[in-house]
């Protein structure tokens, strides 16, 4: 079995499974835990107040995105960029056919390649963020630096592989890697925040809706 | 100042074990570290904006202690109560400005009940939390000189008032009122002003003889089982009376 065929067969399923079993056991664990030990989140559970905490964040309805607009701006296109360009990508459609003959509608080739610019433009932003602002600074761990490269290498390797900069083989080889590595590492770090948030959000939304107090 | 007590990591590592719920371990996990909280706390403001006081790293404080569990020193613990205690005041405004709506003051309220497994407590708190248990309130205030303030200022309010009262244990009344125990101490006259209110409006009220007080300060020291304890006394007070509402003083 060629490189290849390992990180496009076995691999990825191994990254998916890890992927997808990790965040099933992290919010298995959520329930088990928090209907023992956080009660107040059941006592005082709202639809109301959950949906509208989520909402109110999820677009930047918030005083933080009125106060630090550039932020607020470059958070939003990043996040957006990076959900949408994988999934829509015309490459990555075609493998996606090839494999289970099922196929969806994706992105103008050009149009994806600028949300890849974009995501690393925005993502070397927040490098920066962290490396001048002393407040940003003082909580930033070389996790923080890590779990940042491993989230731009697959977009970063993506871009190389689409113009076929240096050696077209390799580059692909690594943009499977890594995409792979990104995916293996999420259930176990704070990129699990991509559907952590929306738990936080609600049990925050509703502890402070209880007290009639919006907290966006 | 709090007491020097002998450092006992194994009830510190119970401490962490019981402290450790849900939201806690997701909240730490997933703070992304973005430092949006910063410019919300009133610590890094009035402090020429140091880093060092911005609400994530109380936070990762906090995991650093749940993390070491028995491997707790001196010189940790101390660095971390005198941020507990001294650099958070649980007000939850950066709660309010945490996109990922991480809340920092009951994390900090954690880090205070790890604290008190080591009898790190400041001083006045913890004697504060004594009186409640030996008097039923904050203040120190015996029964007999609790009910001997309500019928001073019953007196008081007659000679202006004749026919209001003051009730006191009155069973079956609508509303019982409870007070902060520094009104007797220091402002009794609050008591009568609001038995006038009562008086005018027709209300059916009494006011208790024991589980009175409805401050509670031990939730201040994240001593939660001295706050149920305490919050139970009014409790008992509003089941005994079979009182439908309690009031409690603004």
């Amino acid at each position: 079995m060629s490189l290849y065929e390992l990180l496009r067969g076995p691999l990825l399923w191994l990254a998916f499974g890890v992927f997808i079993g990790g965040m099933v056991v992290r919010i298995i664990l959520f329930f088990t835990l928090s209907t023992k030990k956080d009660k107040p989140i059941y006592r005082f559970f709202s639809w109301k107040w959950l949906w509208l905490s989520i909402f109110h964040w999820i677009v930047p309805l918030n005083q933080t995105a009125k106060k630090n607009p550039i932020t607020t701006t470059v958070g939003f296109l990043f996040h957006i960029c990076l959900l949408v360009t994988p999934l829509f990508l015309l490459a990555h459609g075609v493998l996606w056919y090839e494999s289970w003959d099922i196929s969806w509608w994706s992105l103008p080739e050009s149009t994806a390649d600028y949300m890849t610019l974009i995501i690393i433009g925005c993502g070397i932003f927040l490098a920066l963020r962290r490396i001048f602002l002393p407040y940003v600074r003082v909580v930033t761990t070389a996790a923080d630096y890590l779990l940042l490269g491993v989230t731009l290498a697959p977009f970063v390797t993506g871009y190389l592989a689409y113009h076929q900069y240096f050696d077209y083989n390799t580059v692909l080889l690594l943009h499977m890697f890594f995409g792979e590595l990104m995916l293996v590492v999420i259930p176990f770090t704070k990129l699990s925040h991509f559907l952590m948030f929306f738990f936080s959000r609600a049990v925050t939304g509703m502890e402070f809706g209880r007290r009639r107090a919006p907290s966006w | 100042m709090a007491e020097v007590t002998a450092l006992d990591p194994k009830k510190f590592k119970e401490a962490v074990k019981d402290k450790s719920n849900a939201r806690l371990k997701m909240w730490l996990e997933i703070c992304a570290h973005c430092g949006l909280c910063a410019d919300t706390c009133h610590f890094y403001l009035a402090n020429d904006k140091d880093p060092e006081m911005i609400p994530a790293v109380k936070g990762r404080k906090v995991l650093e202690a749940l993390r070491k569990k028995d491997k707790i020193d001196e010189e940790f613990l101390e660095d971390f109560y005198w941020t507990i205690y001294g650099e958070c005041t649980m007000c939850r405004r950066c709660t309010m400005f945490c996109p990922f709506g991480i809340d920092i003051a009951t994390i900090t309220s954690t880090g205070r009940g790890l604290c008190v497994s080591q009898g790190k407590v400041p001083e006045n708190l913890k004697k504060t939390i004594a009186s409640y248990y030996e008097h039923g309130n904050q203040m120190e205030i015996t029964q007999e000189e609790w009910i001997d303030t309500l019928q001073w200022m019953e007196e008081e309010l007659q000679e202006e008032l004749p026919g209001a009262t003051i009730p006191i244990d009155k069973k079956g009344a609508k509303v019982l009122y409870t007070v902060n125990a520094r009104e007797p101490k220091f402002y009794p006259m609050d008591i009568s002003q609001v038995a006038r209110v009562f008086y005018l409006a027709g209300e059916d009220w009494t006011m208790s003889s024991k589980g009175w007080d409805d401050t509670n300060l031990a939730m201040f020291a994240g001593d939660l089982k001295a706050a149920a304890y305490i919050s139970q006394l009014v409790r008992d007070a509003a089941e005994e009376l079979e009182v439908r509402r309690v009031a409690i003083t603004e």
